[in-house]
C-alpha cells in the first residue's frame, strides 16, 4: 500500500463514520421532535376548502363539469 | 385583503373585488341562512390563492416565456444538427453552422435556457403555493430574468461565432457563466426568502426537492467554473469535475425540480393525496445521497482511478431505491384514476414524464455496469439515454407543469384544446420514436465498435438510417413545440377565452363548488 | 417535516459528501502529477504542446471536435467481440490501433481543456499523430472528408480554407486534389451536361490528348460514353487557374492532430 492508497482509505473509512454518524444522529433527532408523527397531515396539506380531496382540479378548455367527480358522501372535502 | 385583478369571478368577469365576490356568493345563497363556515372557507382559500397567483405573475410568466423561446431556439439547432449527421452537405459551407458548434449551441439553449428557466418558474411559482406566500420585490427577478437571457443568448451566440468550451454542459463561452450565477443567485435567494415566509406550517414533500435544487444547483455550477475554467485543475481532474457537474445537473436541478412539480400536480389534479408520505421521504433523502455520487459512470473506462468508477456505480445502483419509491408512490397515487389522464392536459404530461423518470433512471442505474458500459459508452445509445431525461422525463413534466399553471396565472384557460392534443401527440410519438430509433442504432453501434474486424465505414452505414429517423422525431418534437408556443402566446395576449365548465379555479368554484343545493 | 434547517443541513450533509469524494479528494490525488522519465536523461513524457499545434488545440475546441471523436484508449479488457472462429477476444480500442495501451490519467497533465469526449461518432484520434502523420492527407480530408473517404459523413471544413487565382506559381502549401473537390470548395462539383459540352467544344481535343497520354485505349468524344469517360478524368486532375491553401486555423488544427500522440509510450500504470 503507497501513502496514497492509505489516505484514501483513512478519509473513505472517516468519511463513512463522520457522515453515517450525522445521518443515525439527524434520524433519531427527527423522531423525538415529532417530525415523523402524523405523515398524512403532511400529504393532505396542498389541498384546501376550495380545492378538496375528491375534485380534479384540471381539465382541458370547454370540457364539461360533469366529467369532474364529485364527493362520496362521508369523503372529506377539506383538510 | 389585496385581490388580483383577475379571479373567482364567473365567465366573462375578469376582474373581480373581493366585495363583489362576496355580493356573488349572496346572490347565490339561500336568503335566510348565514354563510356556512366550510363555505365561506372555500371563497376565503379560492380568494388567497389567487392572490399568491397574482404576486408570481409577471416574474413567473417572464421566466416561462424565456424558457418557450429558447425550446423553440433549441430545437431549431437541434434539428440542425440531427440533420447534419445524415446530410453531410447539409449547411457545411458555414463555419458558423459546422455539426460542433450546432451541438454546442443546441445544448446550453435547452439546457441552460429552456429546462433550466422552466424550473426557475417551477421553483418560484410552487414555492410560492406550497408555503402559502406572496412572491415579494418581484423586480429583482425580473433583473434576474433578464441576466439569465442575456447569459444564454451570449452563450448561444457565442457558440455560434466560435468561442465554445469543449466542456460538455458547460460549452458557454467565458463571458456567459457570470450571468447565469447572479441570476442564480437573486433566484435561489427569493426562493428561499418564499420558504422562509411561509404561512403553511406544513414543509410539503415538494418543497424539499425545490429547496434542494436551489441549494445544490448554484453550488455545483460555481465548483465545475472554478475547476474548469477559473483556475483550470489538471488534466483528467477537468473530466471527473466535468461530469460531477454534467450528471448532477440532471440529478440534483432538473430531476428534483421535475418530481417536486410531480409531487404536486398529481395529487392536486387528481385530487386525491399522496399514496405513502413516508416513501417520499425515503425517495427524497435517498436520491439526495445516492445521484450526487452516481457521475463518474460517464468515464467507466477512462483513464481514472478505479475506484472513482466503483464508487458511481455503486451510487447508481443504490439509485434503485429512491427511483422505486417514487415510482411506486405515483403509481398508487394514480391508481383508479387513469381515466383523468383522457380530461386533463397537464396530467398527461406529467404523468408521462413520471413514467419516463422510471425508466431512465432504471437504464441509467444498468448502464453504470461496466460490461454495459463497455458496450453502450461513446455511442448513440447515451444519446438516446439522455433524452428520455431530459426530454421524457424533465421536459414533459414542465410542459405538465405549464399547462396547470399558466391559466393560473394569466386568469385565462388555454385557447385551444386541439394544439395541446397535437403537443402531446407529437411530444410523445417523437420522443418514443427517437430513443428507440437512436437504442437500437446505439447499441449495435457499440457491438459493432467493439469488434476490431468491422471497418469503421460499416459503423457508419449501419447508422444512417437511424439517424434519419432521429431527424424525423426531431421535426415532430419540433412541430408540437411550436403547437405548445402558439398556445402560450394566444394565452398570454388574452386570446384564451374563459368558458363556462373550465378547470376549477374559474367560474365553478363561485357557481357550482360554493353553493351546493342545502 | 415541518423545519426548513433539516432539509437544509441534509441536503448539505449529503451533496458535500460527493462533492469531497468526487471532486476533492481526486483533485487531491491527481492535481500533482508528473511528467514521466524513465531513466535520467530521457525526454520526459507527455510535453506540453507549442505553438501551432497549442494554437489548434483551441480551433479543435471552439469547433467542437470532441463531440464526435474521443481522446481515449480503454484497456485491454473493454470492449469484447466474438472472433471468426468463435472466440471471444477483448480489448477492442487498442486492436483498432487508437493506441498501444489504455490511456491514463498521466497522458492529459498538459492538456486544458482535457477533451477526453464521450461519443465515437467518428474514430478515437488519442495517436491520430502515430496513426496518420500525412500533413497533406489531413489537409485534404478536412477540406472535404468524402475527398478522403466516400462513407464519411463528418461536416466540410473547406471555411478553413482560401481558393485564390494563382499568380504566378502554384504555392507549395496548395491541395493537391482534382477539380471536383476545390472548384466549389466544401462540396463535390461536376459540371452540368450544357457546361461540359461547351468545355469540350472548346479545348475537348487538349483534353483528350492530355487524357490518352498513358492509356492504353484512345477515347471518342463523339459519343456519351466517350464523354462520360473523359468527363470522370478531368475532374480529377487539378485547376489549372486556380489553387485552395490552408489558413492559419488549417494549419495549425493540422499541426495539432500530428502532436497527438498519446498512448504510444508505455507507462509504468498502464500496464495491466
Amino acid at each position: 500500500m503507497t501513502a496514497v492508497d492509505i489516505a484514501l482509505f483513512a478519509t473513505v473509512i472517516g468519511s463513512i463514520v463522520l457522515f453515517g454518524g450525522a445521518a443515525a444522529l439527524a434520524l433519531g433527532w427527527a423522531f423525538r421532535d415529532g417530525q415523523f408523527d402524523n405523515f398524512d397531515r403532511g400529504a393532505k396539506s396542498i389541498f384546501s376548502p376550495d380545492e378538496p380531496i375528491g375534485e380534479a382540479t384540471d381539465a382541458f378548455p370547454g370540457m364539461p363539469p360533469r366529467l369532474r367527480k364529485t364527493p362520496r358522501p362521508g369523503e372529506p372535502t377539506a383538510v | 385583503m389585496n385581490l388580483p385583478p383577475f379571479s373567482v369571478g364567473p365567465a366573462g368577469a375578469t376582474r373581480e373585488t373581493n366585495i363583489e365576490i362576496q355580493t356573488l356568493a349572496a346572490l347565490h345563497m339561500p336568503v335566510t341562512t348565514a354563510p356556512e363556515p366550510p363555505q365561506y372557507d372555500r371563497v376565503k382559500s379560492a380568494a388567497e390563492r389567487a392572490a399568491i397567483d397574482a404576486s408570481c405573475r409577471g416574474p413567473v410568466l417572464f421566466f416561462a416565456s424565456s424558457a418557450v423561446f429558447w425550446l423553440l431556439t433549441g430545437s431549431m439547432l437541434a434539428l440542425l444538427a440531427s440533420v447534419k449527421l445524415h446530410i453531410p452537405y447539409f449547411f457545411t459551407g458555414s463555419a458558423e453552422l459546422t455539426f460542433g458548434r450546432v451541438r454546442m449551441a443546441h445544448l446550453q439553449a435547452v439546457g441552460i435556457g429552456w429546462a433550466s428557466l422552466a424550473s426557475v418558474s417551477a421553483c418560484l411559482w410552487l414555492m410560492c403555493r406550497l408555503s402559502r406566500a406572496e412572491l415579494i420585490y418581484p423586480k429583482m427577478l425580473y433583473l434576474a430574468g433578464v441576466l439569465w437571457n442575456i447569459g444564454v443568448f451570449l452563450a448561444v451566440v457565442g457558440i455560434i461565432l466560435g468561442d465554445g468550451q469543449s466542456v460538455e454542459w458547460l460549452d458557454a463561452p467565458p463571458y456567459a457563466p457570470p450571468f447565469f450565477v447572479a441570476a442564480l443567485g437573486i433566484v435561489s435567494a427569493w426562493t428561499v426568502a418564499v420558504f422562509r415566509r411561509r404561512r403553511e406550517p406544513h414543509v410539503y414533500v415538494t418543497q424539499w426537492y425545490l429547496l434542494g435544487a436551489v441549494f445544490w444547483f448554484p453550488w455545483l455550477y460555481l465548483v465545475a467554473q472554478f475547476m474548469i475554467f477559473w483556475s483550470p485543475a489538471v488534466g483528467v481532474v477537468q473530466p471527473i469535475v466535468n461530469w460531477w457537474f454534467g450528471h448532477n445537473v440532471l440529478g440534483l436541478w432538473f430531476t428534483p425540480v421535475a418530481l417536486g412539480s410531480a409531487y404536486y400536480l398529481i395529487p392536486k389534479i387528481i385530487g386525491r393525496p399522496i399514496h405513502s408520505y413516508y416513501l417520499s421521504i425515503i425517495g427524497f433523502w435517498s436520491l439526495a445521497l445516492f445521484y450526487s455520487w452516481a457521475g463518474m459512470h460517464h468515464l467507466i473506462g477512462g483513464p481514472i482511478p478505479a475506484w472513482l468508477a466503483t464508487a458511481s456505480t455503486v451510487g447508481s445502483m443504490m439509485m434503485f431505491i429512491p427511483v422505486l419509491a417514487v415510482a411506486i408512490n405515483h403509481h398508487m397515487t394514480l391508481l383508479g384514476h387513469f381515466h383523468r389522464l383522457r380530461y386533463s392536459p397537464a396530467l398527461r404530461f406529467t404523468v408521462f414524464g413520471a413514467i419516463s423518470y422510471t425508466l431512465v433512471s432504471f437504464q441509467g442505474s444498468l448502464m453504470a455496469l461496466k460490461d454495459v458500459s463497455a458496450t453502450t459508452h461513446f455511442t448513440h445509445y447515451i444519446v438516446a439515454h439522455a433524452h428520455l431525461g431530459a426530454y421524457a422525463f424533465v421536459s414533459m413534466i414542465m410542459f405538465g407543469l405549464f399547462y396547470y399553471m399558466v391559466p393560473r396565472l394569466t386568469g385565462r384557460e388555454w385557447p385551444n384544446r386541439t394544439l395541446i392534443r397535437i403537443h402531446f401527440w407529437c411530444a410523445a410519438v417523437g420522443i418514443t420514436t427517437y430513443f428507440v430509433a437512436l437504442s437500437i442504432g446505439g447499441w449495435w453501434q457499440g457491438r459493432m465498435m467493439n469488434n476490431p474486424d468491422i471497418p469503421f465505414a460499416k459503423i457508419v452505414a449501419y447508422l444512417l438510417p437511424h439517424w434519419l429517423t432521429r431527424s424525423l422525431a426531431g421535426l415532430l418534437l419540433t412541430t408540437g413545440h411550436v403547437a405548445f408556443a402558439i398556445s402560450f402566446v394566444m394565452n398570454l395576449a388574452g386570446w384564451g377565452k374563459q368558458r363556462s365548465g373550465g378547470p376549477t379555479f374559474f367560474v365553478e368554484s363561485v357557481e357550482q363548488k360554493t353553493y351546493p343545493p342545502p | 417535516m415541518d423545519r426548513g434547517m433539516v432539509v437544509f443541513l441534509g441536503a448539505l450533509l449529503t451533496f458535500s459528501s460527493s462533492w469531497l469524494g468526487l471532486v476533492v479528494f481526486p483533485f487531491w490525488q491527481l492535481g500533482a502529477e508528473q511528467p514521466y522519465q524513465k531513466e535520467e536523461g530521457d525526454t520526459p513524457y507527455p510535453q506540453p504542446l507549442q505553438g501551432l499545434a497549442l494554437a489548434g488545440r483551441k480551433v479543435y475546441q471552439n469547433n467542437g471536435c470532441m463531440y464526435c471523436h474521443t481522446q481515449q484508449v480503454r484497456s485491454e479488457k473493454f470492449g469484447g467481440w466474438w472472433d471468426a472462429n468463435g472466440e471471444y477476444k477483448t480489448g477492442a480500442d487498442i486492436k483498432r490501433s487508437y493506441g498501444l495501451r489504455r490511456t491514463v490519467s498521466r497522458d492529459y497533465i498538459y492538456d486544458n481543456p482535457t477533451m477526453l469526449g464521450t461519443m465515437r461518432t467518428g474514430p478515437d484520434l488519442a495517436n491520430i499523430g502515430v496513426r496518420n502523420p500525412s500533413e497533406p492527407w489531413h489537409h485534404t480530408h478536412l477540406l472535404n472528408p468524402r475527398s478522403a473517404n466516400s462513407w464519411s459523413i463528418m461536416p466540410s471544413f473547406a471555411f478553413f480554407y482560401t481558393r485564390e487565382k494563382i499568380a504566378g506559381s502554384r504555392s507549395d502549401k496548395a491541395l493537391s486534389l482534382g477539380r471536383e473537390w476545390t472548384v466549389d470548395p466544401g462540396y463535390r462539383w461536376r459540371p452540368s451536361a450544357k457546361q461540359w459540352d461547351a468545355i469540350i467544344a472548346n479545348r475537348g481535343n487538349d483534353l483528350v490528348s492530355q487524357y490518352t497520354t498513358g492509356q492504353p485505349a484512345a477515347i471518342d468524344i463523339q459519343t456519351p460514353e466517350g464523354k462520360e469517360r473523359l468527363l470522370e478524368f478531368w475532374l480529377t486532375t487539378p485547376e489549372e487557374e486556380y489553387q485552395v491553401i490552408p489558413n492559419a486555423d488549417a494549419e495549425s488544427l493540422v499541426a495539432y492532430l500530428l502532436a497527438l500522440r498519446k498512448a504510444e509510450i508505455p507507462l509504468p500504470e498502464a500496464k495491466e
